[in-house]
């Protein structure tokens, strides 16, 4: 009983607030903000009620209620993992591109051909 | 007939100036310089000399300098591009042997290779040469003998048919693979590496630490696997 009182309080008097002024200081979607909240909510819902875990594990035919849980973070982790490596991979190209176009002028053809042999940047 | 010799350069402030003088030497006075963010004076050295000079605001690594170098060299409208490493390993008197295939139309592509002719390279080099050729045949079905060679002359065919968007050494080898699919001519020709104190140093460097040589060729597959998976 203590862990729960002391898990549900962390989330409320932490977790909560930050949720929402990450999401008041945009740097979180309405989408994203509403998608921690539901997860975080659900996550104080099993902690005081863990038999409901044993529903998610009949419903994927595992034995231990535990075990669905673990497979479903792991699935989640490396879906996780993939979409950030994913961006990662597309902001390095995207940093290659802007300092390429920073080391050669821009404009038009001609004047990136003058600036070019002038040697200069820009 | 206007041939582009393309320089990346990353903190070779003590060479540069030296490497682009003895290019100068050999009679090829079109020469653009890519200094890849470097942190010494490398871009001040090199400007010094008179040639062209472009840098990156940031290290993005020596494919990323190359192709900045060849999109310069596409710009002004270069007949024939050859890229070299700035470190002063390649000689300059070598570039005729390259542009040669492609004047007589035997190639659209032409490799300086190390590997035809491997007096003087550390073993440990010649291994790992030898475990990239094997790694760039598997992962874009092309074996030429020196897959990480830096110095290649390509013709308007060809470097208007590639386009390498792999940033670090794999870049060689990408660049193979779409050299491959445009059914570009590719020879390789038989280079000359030279030993300076510098360049020796970094040999040193390396076989000393092959771990450190090991470690790169790891990070190499790891990222061409990755490419394979997200491009």
């Amino acid at each position: 009983m203590v862990i729960q009182i002391v898990v549900t309080i962390g989330v409320v008097l932490f977790i909560l607030p930050n949720i929402l002024s990450s999401y008041k200081q945009k740097n979180l979607t309405a989408f994203g903000a509403l998608l921690w909240l539901f997860f975080w909510l659900v996550g104080l819902v099993v902690i005081w009620f863990p038999e409901l875990i044993g529903l998610i594990g009949e419903l994927m035919g595992v034995e231990r209620s535990i075990d669905a849980l673990v497979y479903l973070s792991i699935v989640y982790l490396l879906y996780v993992s993939l979409r950030q490596k994913i961006r990662i991979n597309e902001i390095s190209k995207e940093i290659t591109m802007l300092s390429r176009k920073i080391a050669l002028p821009q404009k038009d053809n001609s004047y990136r051909i003058s600036k070019i042999r002038e040697g200069k940047n820009f | 007939m206007r041939n582009y010799i393309v320089l990346p350069a990353y903190c070779e402030e003590k060479v540069i100036k030296k490497v682009i003088e003895s290019i100068k030497k050999e009679g090829y006075n079109n020469i653009i310089v890519v200094d890849d963010g470097s942190s010494d004076n490398t871009y001040k050295e090199a400007k010094l000399t008179g040639v062209i000079v472009l840098k990156h605001p940031i290290n993005r690594g020596k494919g990323a300098a190359t192709q900045t170098g060849i999109d310069a060299a596409k710009l002004l409208n270069a007949d024939i591009i050859v890229t070299m490493d700035s470190d002063g390993q390649h000689n300059p008197k070598d570039i005729k042997k390259l542009i040669q295939p492609i004047l007589d139309g035997k190639a659209d592509v032409v490799i300086g290779s190390r590997m035809l002719n491997t007096k003087g390279m550390p073993k440990s080099r010649i291994v790992m040469n030898k475990i990239a050729n094997i790694v760039t045949y598997i992962f874009f079905g092309i074996l030429v003998s020196d897959s990480q060679s830096g110095f290649r002359a390509y013709n308007k065919k060809a470097y208007t048919s590639v386009y390498t968007y792999m940033d670090r050494y794999e870049f060689e080898s990408e660049m193979l693979g779409q050299i491959k699919n445009a059914k570009l001519k590719i020879k390789e020709v038989p280079i000359k590496v030279i030993y300076t104190d510098y360049s020796k140093n970094k040999y040193k460097h390396m076989s000393r630490f092959s771990a450190q040589g090991l470690t790169n060729g790891v990070k190499m597959v790891i990222r061409l696997i990755e490419n394979s998976l997200f491009k």
